[in-house]
């Protein structure tokens, strides 16, 4: 299993299983929908914007990657690029929540606008036309914004022009400041808008947060996987796990931070606009996925990402990212599915059905995009630095 | 034990890599009451003199727990038990209330712990230390790295030790009165 | 964003953080002469005559405050709360980028740090001073001040616990106390060297004190390090709580505009905003007075030009989210606050604070403007008024307009405002110029460490081992 060519007769492998696992799911998605569509929708929108977050959040890492520079990100950075090019996925898969628009969003139901005078006052944002041009603008730039990423990049592998790695650096400045608005934006129309009677400023902020940590355990466990394999091992070193367990521990850090201060603001408030949020997500329930997040999604990550001997192994880092991932999606899921599954908590068989199909689809674009390139960017003017470095210890 | 009427003996070296190669030479010859000076720290030297002690983060780290439910206790112990008194409808124990001064106690009590376990550890403050009165001891804290052995090490014998000392490298090789 | 030097083939060595020619001798003579042996600059002279006279100021307005009470400020209800909390949040802030600058550098291995994180942390501490000065003096009765801390007293109540004004009194001396600590265990090394290389018996005796017998043997640094690096560790997420539990003061209350629950990470980004263009206003001169530019060089002003800009976006973010916020949540007390504060009597406040927050930075996008100190000083003073502005408008706007139109109130602060908050100035200032005069401004070992492997010594060999007896 060492050899290059294995690793490429594995990643198709993977591709494969996972595109028939994923086409299978959805087909049985496809079914439930018929007979229950509200719950359908339900799940639909928590895998999408599940899988979404580690599409976004990969290509953010990237852009902080290019920007700031960094021994961690050459190890990652083509796993990085293949997942910012899962986006053409998601935007084809975004089609079912266009059409259930009105299973789950009240604004969207004309009936319940002319009943209530708050969703008419804000109606002037929630409404359906001005949503959809939102979505294709975050698309569009998400979209053109993956492509030149990946472009560039090709063309660096190709003639490893200085000039490239100058470019790239300059889109992605400007790229932070546009993917944290959009990203936001997006956040309030798909998540936040379910519960249309609140809001909260901070919000746009958990999500980009939630998708960073998502994106970066998600590229943990890929590197722990591939960090056995020839030629991807050269470019990893304990060093390089060890500042991605970092990396990991902030944004670990900084999840629990701003989960906090929302609460601690809102339950001071105790506002009845406000409180809902929390009694919603708190009832019947749904209080025991509050205290496994807090265990498993902040301290027990935190205590054991402390320890210099987690983060400089490969397979320890990949375990703690594995949970984390694992933690992110149920996060997801509490922040979604108590908007819509009121008074009880409730999980149906097509939450995972969802999840597993388009997750399928995306991981088999992932492998298809992965292979088609080199593991290592090696003409990236920081790979040779480190590999110069590994020589010399 | 008899007090010897020597401190020790101090080594002046030019480098740093002079120094830790003499500390680990005279580990080597089979001494043990050995202290290096730098004048900003050097990578393994501490090691090369054998010295072990992870008390440090231990200390912090029990610092940290002792300050995090202390000033929860404090909190809940004010509000609930000693004057409990209904503020808005806020139950007694809130404890979303009490996450920020909880949480600034841990802080306090593990950086206390960190600053003053350092200095305890290092026997600081110390006004008086024989190793001064090395004549060109000053330099230890501008460019000069020295090598003491002590004179309390079993093995050390003035005459002995001191050939020992000038014959690695050393720039210079000085007695140390107490 | 473009400038950072690409450590690429064709120049695999980064711009040097060190001026060439500098060995561990010169690096200690130089900056150790500066407290020990140079003559006093005239400037220097000038400037403590100045900061000692600002000082006076403070001192005789806060005597009058004493004497006749908060009343000589112009707060009356609903503004109860004026210039005093606009300068403590202010003061706070640029504490901030002194511990980030010392701690987050530091546990992030940037070594650019090291000629500048002495500096920024004794700004620090002069700032939290500062701060921690406001609140106290704004309690009516000041010598009271030890109410605030919990302890068995006759009346057998204790502090309220559910009040961000207490979470106040802990996170702030905790900063203070953990501040100070970290910049005086910073210090003991280099106290040692000035203490050996002092030359008169007084300031040998004094320095000797405060180096608490730091002989430099290799445990000891051990232990050092690690303590230096858990205080790091510490200190951190120190810093990011500290200012959000300061902006708790505001978005605990359900006061609109200050109610919003993006409040902590904003005002953190505000701060390390803030505290950044401090460091560079008062870098930016005293590296030319002291002809310190090969210690604090253009890589270190263009480094901090970028985080200024970055923080400046998170700060910018804030802003937008606040606004669209109180459109979308359509409450008519957010959205008449949003409109107050763009065309209600602040207007001028507000329109000044976006030019100098939101788009005076944006200029820190070009290199040019990045390596041009004069431009960049010019911009750091606009960002310390535009956070400052940022602060009035939070504070003074939202109290002046309350939910009911009976409780509006035209605020504008009094000429013993202005007294104590320019002598708050002269305070820091006093502080600053004894700093750099007595103590090193700049870390000596650290600095050390970053003398370059060729003019390290070598040649073991070459030297002539003699023994004495």
């Amino acid at each position: 299993m060492n050899s290059g060519t294995s690793l490429q007769t594995g990643l198709e492998r993977v591709e494969l299983r996972a595109l028939v696992v994923g086409a299978v799911a959805l087909l049985l998605c496809g079914i439930g929908a018929y007979s229950r569509p509200d719950e359908f929708y339900q799940s639909y929108l928590f895998a999408f914007v599940f899988w979404m977050g580690i599409s976004i959040g990969c290509t953010e890492v990237l852009m902080l990657h290019h920007l700031v520079g960094g021994d961690w990100g050459l190890a990652i950075r083509r796993l990085l690029e293949s997942a910012s090019r899962t986006l053409w996925v998601m935007l084809v898969l975004f089609v079912p929540i266009l059409v259930g628009l009105r299973h789950l969003y009240l604004w969207a139901r004309p009936d319940e606008v002319l009943h209530s005078p708050e969703l008419q006052q804000k109606s002037f944002y929630l409404n359906v036309p001005f949503f959809l041009v939102r979505m294709a603008v975050y698309f569009i730039v998400w979209l053109v914004y993956g492509q030149l990423l990946n472009k560039w990049s090709t063309e660096q592998d190709r003639t490893g022009a200085p000039a490239i790695m100058r470019r790239l650096q300059s889109l992605s400045g400007p790229g932070i400041v546009i993917f944290g608005l959009t990203v936001t934006f997006a956040a309030i129309d798909l998540v936040m808008s379910l519960e249309p009677h609140w809001s909260s400023t901070i919000y746009g902020m958990m999500f980009i947060v939630g998708e960073v940590l998502s994106a970066l355990s998600f590229v943990i466990v890929i590197a722990m996987i591939l960090a056995e394999h020839k030629p991807f091992a050269a470019v990893t070193s304990p060093k390089s796990f060890h500042d991605l367990g970092n990396l990991l521990l902030t944004f670990v850090i900084l999840w629990a931070y701003i989960a906090v201060a929302q609460l601690i603001i809102i339950w001071s408030g105790n506002l009845q606009d406000e409180i809902p949020w929390y009694l919603r997500r708190t009832a019947g329930g749904w209080g025991n996925v509050v205290l496994i997040l807090a265990v498993f999604h902040f301290a027990v990550p935190f205590l054991l990402l402390l320890s210099r001997d987690v983060k400089r192994k490969a397979r320890a880092l990949g375990a703690v990212a594995f949970g984390v991932l694992i933690m992110q999606f149920i996060d997801t899921f509490w922040l979604i599915e108590p908007a819509l599954r009121q008074k009880q908590f409730h999980v149906s068989w097509m939450d995972f059905a969802g999840a597993i199909g388009v997750g399928g689809l995306w991981i088999a674009f992932f492998a298809w995009q992965l292979k088609k390139r080199p593991l290592i960017p090696l003409r990236d003017p920081r790979v040779e630095k480190f590999l110069l470095q590994e020589e010399r210890a | 034990m008899k007090r010897h009427p020597l401190y020790g003996l101090m080594a002046e070296f030019e480098t740093a890599e002079t120094l830790i190669a003499a500390a680990r030479a005279a580990r080597e010859e089979g001494y043990r009451r050995l202290d290096a000076y730098s004048p900003l720290p050097v990578e393994g030297l501490a090691e090369a003199i054998g010295f072990h002690d992870r008390r440090l983060p231990v200390i912090v780290l029990i610092g940290g727990i002792v300050g995090c439910l202390s000033g929860y206790y404090l909190q809940y112990w004010a509000s609930a038990i000693s004057y409990p008194l209904n503020i808005g409808g806020r139950p007694l124990n809130s404890w979303p209330s009490f996450i920020p001064i909880t949480f600034e106690m841990t802080i306090l009590v593990a950086a206390l712990s960190a600053v003053l376990g350092m200095l305890a550890l290092n026997g600081l403050p110390m006004p008086y230390h024989p190793v001064f009165n090395t004549p060109r001891f000053a330099l230890a804290t501008r460019d000069r790295f020295f090598l003491c052995i002590e004179a309390r090490d079993p093995k050390f014998d003035r005459e002995k030790t001191k050939s020992f000392l000038a014959s690695l490298h050393a720039r210079e090789v000085t007695e140390v009165s107490r | 964003m473009a400038t950072e030097p690409l450590k690429g083939s064709p120049h695999l060595v980064p711009a040097p953080l060190i001026g060439p020619g500098y060995d561990y001798a010169t690096v200690t003579d130089k900056i150790s002469s500066i407290v020990l042996t140079q003559k006093t600059p005239r400037s220097w002279i000038f400037g403590f005559a100045v900061a000692f006279f600002l000082l006076m100021v403070l001192m005789f307005a806060i005597g009058r405050l004493f004497l006749l009470g908060v009343g000589i400020w112009g707060i009356e209800i609903p503004v109860g709360w004026g210039w005093a909390i606009v300068n403590f949040v202010w003061w706070v802030g640029i504490a901030h980028a002194g511990t980030l600058i010392s701690a987050i550098l530091l546990l992030m291995h940037q070594e650019w740090r090291t000629s500048i994180n002495r500096f920024a942390e004794a700004m620090t501490l002069f700032a939290v001073s500062c701060a921690g000065m406001f609140p106290l003096l704004h309690l009516g009765r000041p010598w009271m001040f030890y109410w605030l801390f919990p302890y068995p007293n006759t009346m057998k109540v204790w502090p309220q616990f559910r009040s961000p004004l207490v979470w106040d009194v802990f996170a702030v001396s905790t900063y203070a106390t953990v501040s100070l600590m970290f910049w005086y265990v910073g210090l003991i090394p280099d106290l040692a060297t000035i203490r050996d290389r002092s030359k008169r018996r007084v300031s040998q005796k004094i320095y000797g004190i405060l180096a608490m017998g730091w002989r430099g043997s290799a445990a000891h640094w051990k232990r050092y390090e690690t303590a230096y690096l858990l205080l790091a560790g510490l200190a951190t997420p120190l810093v990011v709580s500290v200012h959000s539990v300061v902006s708790f003061d505001f978005a605990v209350g359900i006061v609109p505009g200050w109610h919003s629950t993006i409040f902590p990470p904003y005002f953190v980004a505000g701060a390390i905003y803030s505290g950044f263009a401090m460091v560079l206003t008062i870098s930016i001169p005293v590296r030319k007075v002291y002809g310190l530019e090969d210690f604090i060089t253009q890589r270190h002003l263009d480094n901090m030009a970028k985080i200024l800009l970055a923080t400046g976006l998170i700060v910018g973010y804030g802003y937008v989210m606040e606004t669209f916020m109180a459109f979308y949540s359509g409450s008519p007390y957010d959205k008449f606050m949003i409109m107050a504060r763009m065309t209600g009597p602040y207007m001028k406040f507000y329109w000044a604070l976006i030019f100098c927050n939101m788009v005076v930075p944006q200029f820190l996008w070009s290199t040019r403007v990045r390596s041009n100190i004069t431009g960049l000083w010019v911009i750091s003073i606009l960002v310390n008024i535009g956070m400052w502005l940022e602060r009035y408008v939070i504070v003074v706007g939202s109290l002046a307009r309350d939910y009911m139109p009976t409780m509006w109130y035209r605020y504008s602060g009094t000429a013993w405002d202005v007294a104590t908050y320019v002598g708050s100035i002269g305070l820091f200032l006093t502080l600053l110029f004894l700093f750099l005069r007595y103590l090193p401004m700049i870390s000596i070992f650290e600095l050390r460490q970053l003398v370059p492997p060729e003019k390290r010594p070598t040649a073991p060999g070459a030297t002539r081992a003699t023994v004495e007896g």
